[in-house]
């Protein structure tokens, strides 16, 4: 694994990349932005275009191991540009599209071209834009498009080496919320602080996530701090509370071995990991992270999960306010399958549910959904009872 | 498909990168990967290593002499394109580069790295020989160069030893009134050309070459080409040897490429 810093449509990037990875896949797989087509995968058909350092370029045969430094945009990341929006108004005036699978590359393209080639008439333009191939338009439209475009434009622009302005808008659900090794640029208020020796940075065996997926929930149950903490230092409760999860060794407290099944529709997913338990009594948090695979897919997991305590409510009805947050790096098959919004909303769920079965245990009640596999049915049921239990367990 | 795993190398310097050549035998350079990628996606090249050359100072360097220009061979297509590199004939490194492949391609692709991929109907090998080009290697036994129709062996072969880079191409001077004929014959702009032919046609140096690509093996180089300019059917011979006379279609269409490079020379000459 090569570590590699870019800067993905304004975003700074951290990652450690595998050399054979491309740069289309990178995106997709691990940024979530899935804008970026694949056609060929070898350089002939243009569908994956993005912008490198400003200028148009195959993702699909440029490696992000060697691109560190360089700035990626997307067409995600021209949102906000004001030559791709005009592009994109007169690719619909214009029936510049049909289905839609060539149209991120030919946008890219098209914005290269009309700042390159301003006044470009046909000719010009089926020259330049002959590396991306549409099968659907015939192309007349798309050309009428572009030609539009660049008759409105005065002054040739060398795209190679510019720098374009970041989206202010970043979809959550496409782009990992904070990348790694930075604070997020909006710290929640909740954000827990660990001490030092803590943090999962410190310890040896882990390196920290990469541009992770991060959740955060915060909740009150009706148990005094210490019960609640008891609960947190014993791995079987604390996994006990996991829809679908189960400990597949007795644990000593300090790390577990764990199985979790997890179902999305159709696909089903084992995994099988160890974790790694820190707790500090003296700031009421802790940490434990573990790493997975579900041997069918191997699809890869790695997650966190922080809490803190704190005191809420007052004798004799002592409550304790919860915060978790939960981070999580999913790679493979599955992360390909369930990305973007359909993997977010399931760790919220499973966050949510997480909060339910806690809240119910401490009350001497079944975890509402134990044990049972995490679909999507469970879940809504998990969570009105969860909502339930809660309502009523402080009335 | 996607590429076998390799590992991933990016040397600071040019003995750095003949270093981590010669360390691993099957190692490979890189550079701008727009030959390479392809191959690697395809799994038809699977190098243990990839040695990035492409950012090493040594191989972006631009050298003007009185004589010509030295450029690194990390340069790349586009940056021909854009003028940003002096050029040392009439403009024609720019419409060259302006007619590789597609842009996308041509932001990264690099002229050394065309000349090692050694495609016989890639632009650079073709038009590099026929403006006299020679192009400088550094290995494990030290530097040294070639004029481009040496290096140049055949489809895909070049003179390279194990542990070589190329490190940069020298183009020599053209005078003012240097005139350049280039044609090539594609199914559609960006693809790889079915016949191309170059000719260089400088008076003033007393200068004059022809170059045949798109062959199935070494290019056709016509040193002294003043013969052949004025009568092209004179080549009808060397095109028999390099195994293009065998089909009518392909024969017709080498023999009116030739022809339109050498008429190119009349109405292309001036720079645009
Ligand atoms: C869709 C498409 C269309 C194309 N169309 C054309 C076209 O019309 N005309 C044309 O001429 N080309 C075309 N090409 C090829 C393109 O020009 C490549 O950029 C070029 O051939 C290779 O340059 P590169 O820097 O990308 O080399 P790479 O792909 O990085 O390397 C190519 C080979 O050269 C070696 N190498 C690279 N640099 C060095 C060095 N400094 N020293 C020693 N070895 C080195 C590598 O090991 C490898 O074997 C096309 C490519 C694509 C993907
Ligand atoms: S997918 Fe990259 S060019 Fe086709
Ligand atoms: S719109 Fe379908 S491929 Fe272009």
């Amino acid at each position: 694994m090569i570590p590699i810093t870019l800067e993905v449509n304004g975003r700074p990037i951290e990652a450690r990349v595998e050399p054979r990875q491309h740069l289309a896949d990178f995106l997709r797989e691990e940024m979530l932005l899935t804008a970026t087509h694949l056609g060929c995968e070898h350089g002939v058909c243009g569908a994956c275009t993005v912008l490198i350092d400003g200028a148009p370029a195959r993702s699909c045969i440029a490696f992000p191991a060697m691109l560190d430094g360089a700035r990626i945009t997307t067409v995600e990341g021209l949102a906000d540009d004001a030559v791709a929006g005009e592009l994109r108004e007169a690719f619909m005036d214009e029936h510049g599209l049909q289905c839609g699978f060539c149209t991120p590359g030919m946008l890219v393209m098209a914005r290269d071209i009309v700042l390159r080639r301003p006044q470009a008439d046909d000719d010009v333009i089926r020259h330049e834009l002959a590396g991306n191939l549409c099968r659907c338009t015939g192309y007349v439209g798309i050309i009428r498009a572009i030609r539009k475009v660049a008759a409105g434009r005065e002054a040739a622009v060398v795209t190679r080496g510019t720098v374009l302005t970041p989206p202010s808008y970043a979809s959550p659900l496409s782009l990992p919320l904070s990348p790694a090794g930075r604070t997020p640029v909006d710290p929640p208020a909740s954000a827990i602080a660990l001490p030092a020796e803590l943090s999962p940075d410190a310890t040896p065996d882990d390196e920290p996530l990469h541009n992770p997926v991060e959740l955060g929930e915060s909740f009150e149950v009706p148990a005094p701090r210490a019960t609640v903490w008891a609960l947190f230092q014993s791995p079987e409760q604390v996994i006990a509370c996991l829809p679908g999860a189960r400990l597949t060794a007795p644990s000593d407290g300090r790390s577990l071995a764990a199985e979790m099944v997890v179902k999305l529709g159709p696909m089903q997913a084992a995994f099988g990991g160890t974790g790694r338990i820190v707790a500090d009594p003296a700031s009421w948090s802790g940490v434990i992270d573990g790493r997975g695979v579900d041997s069918r897919s191997a699809t890869q997991l790695r997650a966190r999960l922080a809490y803190r305590l704190d005191e809420a409510g007052e004798a004799p009805r002592e409550a304790t306010r919860v915060t978790v947050e939960v981070a999580y790096v999913m790679q493979g098959p599955l992360a390909q399958m369930s990305r973007g919004a359909i993997a977010r909303d399931l760790a919220a769920r499973l966050t949510q549910s997480f909060a339910a079965n806690l809240a119910a245990h401490l009350k001497g009640e079944a975890p509402v959904a134990a044990n049972a596999s995490l679909d999507a049915g469970a879940l809504a049921w998990s969570v009105v009872k969860g909502w339930l239990a809660r309502l009523f367990g402080r009335g | 498909m996607k590429a076998a795993r390799f590992d991933y190398r990016r040397p600071a310097t040019v003995a750095e990168a003949v270093a981590a050549l010669v360390e691993d035998g099957a190692a490979k350079p890189v550079a701008g990967g727009q030959s390479l990628g392809p191959m690697l996606n395809l799994r038809l090249a699977r190098p243990s290593t990839l040695v990035d050359v492409a950012k090493i100072p040594g191989l972006r360097r631009v050298e003007e002499r009185a004589d010509g220009v030295l450029y690194g061979a990390a340069i790349t297509h586009a940056e021909f394109e854009d003028g940003v590199v002096p050029d040392p004939t009439p403009g024609f490194l720019a419409r060259i580069a302006h007619g590789i492949a597609y842009r996308a391609v041509r932001n990264r692709g690099t002229v050394g790295g065309s000349l090692v991929h050694a495609d016989p109907a890639a632009d650079w090998p073709t038009t590099l020989t026929a403006l006299g080009a020679r192009v400088a290697l550094a290995g494990p036994s030290g530097t040294r160069e070639l004029a481009l129709e040496d290096f140049l062996l055949g489809a895909f072969s070049t003179a390279l030893e194990d542990g070589e880079i190329v490190t940069g191409v020298f183009v020599p001077r053209c005078s003012a009134g240097a005139r350049f004929g280039y044609r090539k014959s594609c199914r559609k702009v960006g693809e790889f050309a079915e016949a191309m032919c170059a000719v260089l046609a400088d008076d003033v140096r007393g200068v004059h070459r022809l170059v045949i690509g798109a062959t199935e093996g070494r290019h056709i180089v016509v040193t002294e080409a003043k013969g052949v300019l004025a009568d092209p059917r004179l080549l009808d011979e060397r095109l028999a040897s390099a195994g293009l006379a065998a089909d009518p279609s392909t024969l017709r269409l080498h023999r009116k490429v030739i022809s339109q490079a050498i008429e190119a020379l009349n109405s292309e000459s001036l720079p645009a």
